[in-house]
């Protein structure tokens, strides 16, 4: 596919352009930082650098809260899909790659998530790459990288004076097949950057390795030991990009049935009826999640559930570390 | 396209006050559309569940305790623990109800032809092991497999599941029938102690047989390695799991058990298999 370029000067142009054909979501100021929404001018779109948003993007394919159905005399209707295409401006490797896995949970042909899929029918991913790591990433351990693919349909590097696009699907290379050709030079700046984007410190996670331990690790007492300061508040996991559980409620006064973002950090999240809960504590209820991340995902799809955006790390009110906590159960590093 | 989270309706055709205390009672549910009936029955399989929706209360899992030959209705027995359960339990015979499925695995029946059977329960569990053994006793299906041993314990008599049944199993010459209950009471001809006990005294036969337990966790967990004990191997030992569930078909998570889900790749797995994974039961 051939690689495209937009001055520095002319993106503005291009976007207004898209936005045109298209709905662009992308990251925008506001008081509390940067976060994704539908922009109506080009000037709103802001990259701040290496940042994303804490608020994680997953929320444009798996909304927060989700009405599935509106109810009218018994009858259940599936509410209608926004007409127009939509462009994901400036998200990051991590995102894109999250949106990619959770496409094995829920864009499976046998047991398709509609309201899941028409979302990503509709949306094109225009991933901006980051030239260094933020602070509390480590992509680049886990199997991606600030420059990842996967997930996006354009990656974008920012070059001294021009933005370097690399179509990686059909669709973005249809998106971006009127833009100027990149010339060699382009390339070549673009590669560099890429290449010093990673820090040189960081080395792979053996991630069968650590999976093997962690079963290994399964009924043993150091997960009590691990989760002792956690408060349960479940931050790690709403704000996790590839976390996807959800609780379906019913919204009487409106009408609706209603999915929302849910937490196996929650005691209630697998409470039984009987009284019986199969978690019943932090340390259970840790396992879930580390297990979840880098033993199961590992398991069923060859990759770690965890994109190493960090967003867990960072916002944690008691510091807990994801990576401290697999390398204290299995001896192994994830750095 | 298909929505696998739009409810199928359905309406309440038959209830049944299966124990003295009515804390458990089946409902018949019969289809609004011959559409929906039609891919219901050819998709379905004993062992499989279903989730019940009503709205305003939610959804929650049910097996189904019914074999398609039966009629063109789907049972479920209910018993009355929560406010779902309580409110299925006020409806009436007339009344209209959701249901999603049939969703899950359900028994894996085509690969036990020609081997005896050797069915396992205790309290509500019974459900979709009444819906596989009735299936299995029918004649067409009969001829398939060898030897059956039904083991069915509640906690007293009053709390016993489907009775004229039952009680009709005792007529048959083709199957075998022993019904417990946890303590001795007057005019009960049959077993008196808890379920594992039973399975010790009777000591049904390894030989070319699978036995499938259903029952309270307590209760599988202490007979699962009596079987063991008694020359089961852990393939032909089969059971089926609950676990809170929401969707029903693998997304939201609830019911995740290592690899698996158990709405999606369960709710029925040999203990070969369940050997396999981190048991978070």
């Amino acid at each position: 596919m051939t690689s495209k370029v937009i001055k520095k000067d002319a993106l503005n142009k291009t976007i207004t352009g898209w936005m045109r054909s298209y709905d662009v979501i992308a990251p925008v100021s506001s008081k509390e930082g940067i976060h994704f929404r539908k922009i109506s001018d080009a000037k709103e779109f802001t990259l701040q650098g290496n940042q994303k948003p804490n608020y994680p993007p997953k929320s444009i394919f798996l909304p927060q809260s989700e009405v599935l159905f509106e109810i009218k005399d018994g009858s259940y209707s599936m509410p209608e899909a926004p007409k127009r295409r939509q462009i994901i401006l400036g998200m990051r490797s991590c995102d894109a790659r999250a949106a990619w896995l959770l496409d094995t949970v829920f864009n499976q042909a046998e047991e398709l998530d509609l309201y899941w899929a028409r979302k990503r029918e509709k949306a094109l991913v225009v991933s901006f790459g980051c030239a260094s790591m933020c602070s509390s990433g480590f992509c680049d351990t886990v199997g991606s990288g600030p420059f990842g693919k996967e997930g996006s349909d354009v990656m974008v590097t920012e070059l001294d004076e021009a933005y370097y696009l690399e179509p990686l699907t059909e669709a973005g290379e249809k998106l971006t097949e009127k833009l100027d050709n990149a010339e060699s030079g382009h390339s070549k700046a673009a590669k560099e950057i890429q290449k010093s984007s990673v820090v040189k410190e960081h080395t792979q996670a053996d991630l069968s390795k650590i999976n093997e331990k962690l079963y290994e690790a399964f009924d043993t007492p150091i997960w009590k030991e691990i989760s002792e300061s956690c408060l349960g508040c479940g931050v790690c996991t709403y704000l996790c990009p590839t976390c996807f559980c959800f609780d379906i409620v019913d919204e009487v006064d409106r009408s609706e049935r209603v999915r929302n973002w849910d937490t196996c950090m929650f005691r209630i999240y697998s409470q039984e009826a009987s009284g019986h809960n199969p978690r019943p504590s932090k340390a259970e209820r840790t396992r879930q999640r580390i297990m979840h991340k880098f033993a199961y995902w590992v398991d069923n799809e060859k990759a770690s559930g965890c994109t190493g955006c960090g967003r867990c790390v960072a916002l944690c009110p008691v510091n807990l570390d994801i990576r401290e906590m697999v390398q204290v159960i299995t001896g192994l590093p994830i750095q | 396209m298909k929505n696998i989270y739009k409810p199928i309706p359905m309406r309440i055709e038959r209830i049944i006050r299966e124990t003295d205390d009515g804390s458990l009672r089946s409902f018949e549910l019969t289809f609004n559309n011959p559409a929906d009936e039609k891919a219901f029955f050819k998709a379905y399989n004993p062992g499989q569940f279903c989730q019940l929706s009503i709205f305003g209360k939610g959804e929650a899992p049910f097996g189904i305790a019914s074999a398609a030959w039966e009629g063109n209705f789907v049972r479920f027995t209910v018993q009355n623990v929560g406010s779902f359960t309580d409110t299925i339990h006020r409806a009436k015979v007339g009344d209209e109800i959701g249901i999603r499925g049939p969703l899950g695995n359900g028994f894996p029946i085509w690969d036990w032809n020609g081997k005896d059977l050797v069915v396992i329960g205790g309290g509500c569990a019974f459900s979709t092991l009444y819906a596989l053994t009735k299936h299995i006793m029918h004649p067409k299906q009969r001829k398939d497999y060898g030897r059956i041993v039904v083991i069915y314990g509640a906690r007293s008599s009053g709390l016993c599941l489907y009775k004229p049944d039952i009680k009709s199993w005792y007529e048959r010459p083709d199957m075998e029938i022993h019904q417990a209950i946890d303590v001795p009471e007057e005019g009960w001809d049959f077993h008196t102690g808890y379920v594992p006990d039973v399975v010790k005294v009777v000591a049904p036969s390894p030989k070319n047989s699978v036995a499938v337990v259903c029952g309270p966790p307590i209760m599988t967990k202490f007979t699962l390695p009596i079987l063991v004990d008694l020359g089961f191997t852990p393939e032909s030992i089969y059971t089926s799991l609950e676990k809170r569930m929401k969707c029903g078909v693998g997304k939201c998570g609830r019911c995740n058990l290592g690899t698996q889900y158990i709405c999606k790749d369960g709710p029925v797995f040999s203990l070969a298999e369940l050997n396999e994974l981190p048991l978070d039961l």
